[in-house]
């Protein structure tokens, strides 16, 4: 059966003089099948979506026909959409409703007007289903980002819908959740056959259990194929989206010319190594390995911790327990670690939001309580914190990075705003809305905002949560390019194929203090599960490799 | 820490609270004040987690309340000294105060009590039959309060970050500064009153009549209770009508002795009522010392 049939549709959101949103789409989503959306932001990916439930519809021309179950979507009413088609958004937050997880739910039931006993049923089949059981009374303030989402996904799936649409879900999540979420939306699909349409960034978890995989571009369809078919398409055409490919793929299009057998797993990527080594010699087997790190080597460094203790309150356990780290000049430090061990407090610390009760901070050589005030904050130090919306308080991004500039005359203000914008590529958003723009946008405008206070050291908190493949590459090379300027930056992530590639210094963060640090090449090559794709796919035929680039580079010396 | 009794159905908790509160605040007589302020902290006592400093301060309003009354009401009839040129300190106004004091004390601890163990949801249960719509909007409020709370941190750290904080500021400068961040949060609350209100259409509200979905189940036993609760009622409502209530402290003593069959079984019923939960609490840890012992 043929669950979607969207032929020929094009839509134009009101008051806009340039390209329509979506452009004669025409695409056909059967029963079952699992369907994955990607594209740039801005290429149309949520307004394709929304068009496929008619409340969340937005305003604006639209023009072709969508056929749900082979009438049209119109015909639907409420009631019946509300149970066929269900809907999850973003924002974990803010699409929850009531304070309880059970009265969560059974919201959607309720609204529905089932009876107590269906209610009973379907919401203690829903937490049993999705393991929720042991949070079942909680309020849902207690809960994690990916508890939440995860919430949201569950109490859509006990109106048992027939469709499950997915925009961006774990944009907020840290990896480990999201591949938890990811995986729970593969199970619904596979065990109950649940159409999914989904469009995400991170396409390594995704992207192999694909039934089609559509590419958007500029609000039309680039092509619409089997994930190794899409593959090779866009390698052919050198596209954009190239970068947002799994890892194994890139390393496979970076080797081998066949383009039909390409590897989607990193099991499937390992075993293709295999095979491409099986009736070739080893020549070279390693890449060159680098210098240990030696922590006591820096003479100077911009930051300096040493053994700090932090808890919130006086009866709670201790969330730092004893780091001590130094930090050199000009470097991009990064700081990688579960979720909820305290790597933001850690930040917080440094930067005098959070009161450690023992311990020293130094920047600069100097001690953080001798600066006076104010001092710190003007020409040393600033923090982006993790949600980049919290730092913005005017109506445009303009004004926003007005409130920041130091300049005496209006031109100096001026020239400082738009040297800033250039850097951080938000010049054509300066008198936008920031909550207009997308996470990707918005993440530059505030680290712009940031940077407007001239600091010599920078602490990024998570900086490319929800960031696609395409603005993380842009977002890197601005952090390079500050750190030419002599910028320090220590940054907390949890993505590792980030930090493998543009770190200077790793280090891991558990239970409260630094494990150890290392160069990035180091530091990965010696973990085994927690360290990128391209080192898990090859560590078995090579040595200290950890980005594609770097196993590119190792198979085409052994051509 | 919830025991037995807290578990039981929300419309009992709710029927044995406006009991107590009510009587507790009509009946005067020395005996029922005895039997609610007993079966108040204790019921207080089972709950709470810190009692210590609560108990001692009730104490303190009783000991003030009770002493102090015959300072602003000098008549009666037993005068036991005389102050400050004649001035009268009379033992009826003693006991009034006394009593007064009890009452008081009594139905602040049964509302500190009411506190711990009647939460949200079930209070919110309790009247989602009676008002459907005010429920939900409750609700709602519950859930996004605390939620605006914790964004206002947030922007608040945000803005030390970058050294944007008038926390040691003048006045003028906290002031600007509390106005921008009220209007950032704002901006906030209806960018994420959209998704709200698209995520509450799109599990559709408003498709037509919703109910409403509760997690509590009447149990046999619970039944009996309400039924039992309901009969102690009876008896109370029943003394009171015939003036089982009436007592006098001023200007004479007048306090009725237990001979009278009707004030008798107002008693029985009423101290049977009050000590539903300490009752349910003790024959709960008797269970389980006997199951302990009996392995």
């Amino acid at each position: 059966m043929v669950h979607f049939k969207i032929q020929d549709v094009t839509f134009a959101y009101p008051d806009t003089t340039d390209r329509p949103a979506l452009e004669h789409i025409n695409l056909e989503i059967r029963q079952g099948e699992y369907v994955t959306v990607c594209g740039a932001s801005g290429s149309g990916k949520t307004t394709l979506l929304r068009l496929l439930k008619s409340v969340l519809t937005p305003h604006g021309t639209l023009s072709g026909e969508i056929l749900f179950c082979g009438r049209p979507l119109q015909e639907a009413d409420l009631r019946e959409q509300s149970s066929k088609i269900g809907y999850v958004m973003q924002n974990p937050d803010s699409q929850i409703v009531t304070d309880k997880v059970w009265h969560e739910l059974a919201f959607g039931l309720e609204s529905l007007g089932y009876d107590q006993k269906t209610i009973r049923l379907r919401v203690a089949e829903m937490a049993s289903y999705f393991g929720i059981e042991h949070w079942f009374y909680k309020n849902v303030s207690e809960l994690s980002g990916g508890q939440k989402q995860l919430l949201n996904l569950a109490s859509v799936m006990a109106m048992q819908p027939e469709v499950l649409i997915l925009d961006e879900p774990t944009s907020q999540l840290d990896p480990i959740a999201a591949a938890d979420f990811l995986n729970t939306v593969k199970k619904i699909n596979r065990e109950l056959r649940t159409t999914v349409i989904i469009t995400e960034h991170r396409l390594e978890d995704i992207f192999y259990a694909s039934d089609q995989v559509v590419v958007m571009e500029k609000g039309k369809i680039a092509a619409v194929d089997t994930p190794r078919a899409v593959g090779a398409f866009l390698k052919e055409g050198n596209h954009e989206m190239l970068a947002a490919l799994p890892t194994p793929l890139l390393v496979y299009y970076g080797v081998e010319e066949q383009k039909n057998s390409a590897p989607l797993t990193v099991r499937e990527g390992a075993e293709w190594l295999d095979t491409f080594f099986a009736d070739r010699t080893l020549k070279v087997s390693a890449y060159e390995a680098e210098a240990p790190y030696e922590e006591d080597e820096i003479k100077d460094p911009a930051v300096e911790v040493k053994e700090l203790y932090m808890r919130y309150e006086k009866n709670a356990p201790d969330i730092l327990k004893g780091v001590s780290f130094r930090v050199e000049k000009g470097t991009l430090f990064a700081i990688v670690g579960g979720n909820g061990t305290g790597k933001s407090t850690l930040l917080k610390s440094i930067c005098g939001i959070c009161r450690p009760y023992s311990g020293k901070v130094k920047i600069f050589g100097k001690r953080m309580e001798k600066y006076c005030k104010g001092e710190l904050f003007s020409g040393n130090l600033a923090m982006l914190p993790q949600d980049p919306l919290s730092l913005f308080v005017k109506k445009t991004v303009r004004e926003d990075l007005e409130e920041m500039t130091t300049g005496k005359n209006k031109k100096d203000r001026e020239d400082e705003i738009t040297r800033i914008a250039k850097l951080c590529q938000i010049t054509e958003l300066l008198e936008k809305h920031p909550y207009d723009s997308s996470g990707g946008e918005q993440q530059r405008a505030a680290l712009a905002k940031v940077l407007l206070t001239q600091p010599k050291i920078l602490l990024l908190d998570e900086p490319t949560k929800g960031m696609d493949a395409i603005f993380k590459k842009q977002f890197a090379d601005i952090l390079k390019e500050l750190n030419n300027q002599g910028i320090t930056i220590i940054l907390v992530s949890h993505d590792v194929e980030f930090c493998a590639k543009y770190a200077d210094t790793v280090s891991m963060f558990f239970d409260g203090t630094i494990l150890t640090t290392n160069t990035p090449r180091n530091f990965f090559s010696k973990n085994s599960f927690y360290t990128t794709a391209a080192n898990r796919m090859s560590r078995h035929i090579f040595e200290n490799a950890v980005t594609d680039g770097e196993v590119i580079e190792l198979c085409q010396k052994n051509l | 820490m919830k025991h037995i009794f807290w578990q039981y159905h929300p419309v009992i908790h709710l029927i044995f609270y406006i009991g107590t509160v009510l009587s507790g605040m009509l009946f005067m007589h020395p005996a029922f004040l005895a039997c609610s302020i007993i079966f108040s902290i204790s019921c207080y006592m089972t709950v709470a987690k810190e009692k210590r400093r609560f108990l001692s301060g009730m104490l303190l309003v009783f000991l003030l309340l009770s002493v102090l009354n015959p300072v602003f009401n000098p008549s009666g009839s037993h005068v036991l000294f005389t102050y400050m040129a004649g001035r009268h300190y009379t033992l009826e106004a003693l006991c009034y105060g006394m009593a007064m004091a009890a009452m008081f004390v009594t139905v602040l601890t049964w509302f500190a009590s009411y506190q711990i163990t009647m939460t949200s949801d079930k209070f919110l249960y309790c009247f989602s039959r009676l008002l459907p719509a005010v429920s939900m909007v409750l609700t709602m409020v519950l859930r996004f309060l605390p939620l605006y709370g914790r964004h206002l941190k947030k922007i608040a750290d945000a803005r030390k970050g970058i050294g944007k904080s008038a926390e040691n500021g003048t006045l003028k400068e906290r002031t600007e500064d509390g106005m921008l961040l009220v209007s950032a949060l704002t901006s906030w609350a209806l960018e994420g009153g959209m998704v709200t209100s698209s995520a509450m259409l799109s599990r559709g509200y408003g498709s037509g009549s919703r109910t409403s979905f509760c997690i509590y189940k009447w149990r046999g036993k619970e039944k009996c209770l309400l039924f039992a609760m309901l009969a102690d009622i009876v008896l109370i409502v029943y003394c009171m009508i015939k003036g089982g209530a009436f007592v006098s402290y001023l200007p004479v003593l007048e306090i009725a002795d237990l001979s009278d069959g009707y004030r008798m079984a107002g008693l029985i019923g009423y101290a049977a009522f009050l000590a539903i939960p300490t009752a349910a609490y003790v024959m709960e840890e008797i269970r389980w010392f006997i199951l302990r012992y009996r392995m």
